[in-house]
């Protein structure tokens, strides 16, 4: 397991190293906002400060909230294409 | 551990694919989180629900489409007739004229800034022409109403030579030359020449050693440029200095002997007394003026005929000591009427051979009437 946890961090140095993680992230929000998920959330957001009350919201409130629904509305082709993103640049390094 | 021990295929390829997975939720997480922070700064700032609206506002706002009005509703010329104040003169202006008139009242601009410094400058020296002032004010902009306009034109047609007003303006300017003209010679060098009418001797010798001096046909003016201008020959310089100074005067033009006063001055009271006929003779004015005009501006070409004027007031009324009415120039003819030997005597004699002939047939009557 300390192996398994040892490439784990090893790869997440290489992705930030190389700056593959800044521009997967870039990509990811491009493609979100483009596909509307950005908007979807915004409305589901409303729902929750509604319900919540303008002034009783609090950020942990919305990522609770947030998170699943906006990982349940990612389109599949955006999955997708990230997926293989990021198994190319893994099996560019794994190579090297 | 390298990443090049990491195996891609075989038993550990769904590790690696579970690796990419948790790559990829973690980049969505990002998002989310990202997502959840803005919504949260715009509800803490209270932008987040400015896009919501209701039907009742909307309708309120709706877009107006119809003849008339512009898209708000309202009447779109209502601001057409919109009268301003003008800070400066206090007067209320069509907003559409505000800013013609404003450069003219704030004398910004080419014309303007002559406009009003003229008028600053007759401000300052007639204390007396409240009235007149605002008569100008009305001369000078048409601003206020379309009639003003129309009586602006017939005014400007009734506008002569003679009107009160410049005779004004031009008493000031010579009132000046007379008391400080023996202080400063040069402050008459405006740009093309010097009226050698108005200067005593002392300034026309030391304009003489500096300058080249002949004095042009057409202006009646000196020329200001050096001594060496290529405009005028050694030859005119020579004939300028012999004609004003004497013919003892110094040949060569850079020469500093000065010539005594009195040598060159001794008129007698017949040649005096033609000579200021010359000079008197109105009819030569306007061509004069309207000559040098081209080049000098407008006090400088009117100085010599405002100066006439008031001489020949000074004869027609039998002369005598009645030359404070003329300003300085006046007074000057007074003195060399007198007898006393200033450059008036000179200078007048140069009158004389340049003037053209028109002048002429005046002289005699002009005379009679001196008599």
């Amino acid at each position: 397991m300390s192996k398994e946890s040892q490439m784990r961090a090893a790869i997440n140095q290489k992705l930030i190293e190389m700056g593959e993680r800044e521009r997967l992230k870039e990509l990811l929000r491009a493609k979100l906002v483009e596909c509307g998920w950005k908007d979807q959330l915004k409305a589901h957001c409303k729902d929750v400060i509604r319900e919540k009350g303008l002034e009783h919201v609090t950020v942990e409130d919305l990522v609770t909230e947030v998170t699943p629904k906006g990982r349940a509305l990612v389109p599949d082709s955006v999955k997708k294409e990230l997926l293989q993103r990021i198994r190319a640049f893994l099996a560019q390094h794994a190579t090297l | 551990m390298k990443m090049e021990d990491m195996p891609l295929s075989g038993p550990d390829n769904t590790k690696l694919e579970a690796l990419v997975h948790d790559i990829y939720s973690e980049l969505v997480e990002d998002a989310c989180l990202g997502l959840c922070f803005e919504v949260h700064r715009a509800v803490k700032q209270g932008y987040f629900f400015l896009d919501e609206t209701d039907q009742e506002s909307m309708k309120e706002f709706e877009i107006v489409d119809q003849p008339g009005v512009d898209i708000f509703g309202q009447v779109y010329n209502q601001w057409k007739n919109k009268e301003c104040e003008c800070p400066n003169c206090k007067r209320l202006i069509a907003a559409s004229r505000f800013a013609p008139h404003l450069e003219k009242c704030l004398g910004m601009g080419r014309n303007s800034s002559r406009i009003a410094n003229r008028r600053l400058a007759s401000n300052n020296n007639m204390s007396k022409s409240e009235s007149d002032q605002e008569d100008n004010d009305d001369l000078n902009d048409n601003d206020w109403s379309y009639g003003a306009e129309k009586k602006a034109k017939k005014r400007k047609s009734d506008k002569n030579q003679n009107s009160p007003r410049r005779s004004k303006s031009l008493k000031h300017k010579n009132g000046e030359l007379g008391s400080s003209i023996s202080s400063e010679p040069y402050k008459y060098n405006y740009s093309t020449g010097i009226n050698y009418e108005t200067l005593g001797p002392d300034e026309v010798r030391s304009l003489l050693t500096t300058q080249c001096g002949v004095i042009s046909e057409h202006t009646k003016k000196m020329c200001t440029r050096s001594q060496r201008c290529p405009q005028h020959t050694d030859e005119q310089r020579r004939a300028v200095r012999v004609f004003l100074l004497g013919p003892s005067a110094p040949l060569l033009p850079d020469a500093d002997a000065v010539v005594e006063n009195d040598s060159f001055d001794i008129p007698d009271g017949q040649t005096l007394m033609s000579r200021l006929q010359w000079e008197d003779s109105p009819d030569i004015s306007p061509t004069d003026s309207a000559s040098s005009k081209a080049s000098t501006n407008h006090t400088d070409s009117r100085k010599p005929k405002k100066k006439k004027r008031a001489s020949l007031g000074l004869n027609s009324g039998g002369g005598g000591g009645a030359g404070g009415g003329g300003g300085g120039v006046g007074l000057g003819v007074g003195g060399s009427l007198t007898g006393s030997s200033s450059s008036q005597s000179n200078i007048s004699l140069s009158t004389k051979k340049k003037r053209p002939k028109v002048s002429a047939p005046t002289m005699p009557s002009i005379y009679d009437d001196l008599n």
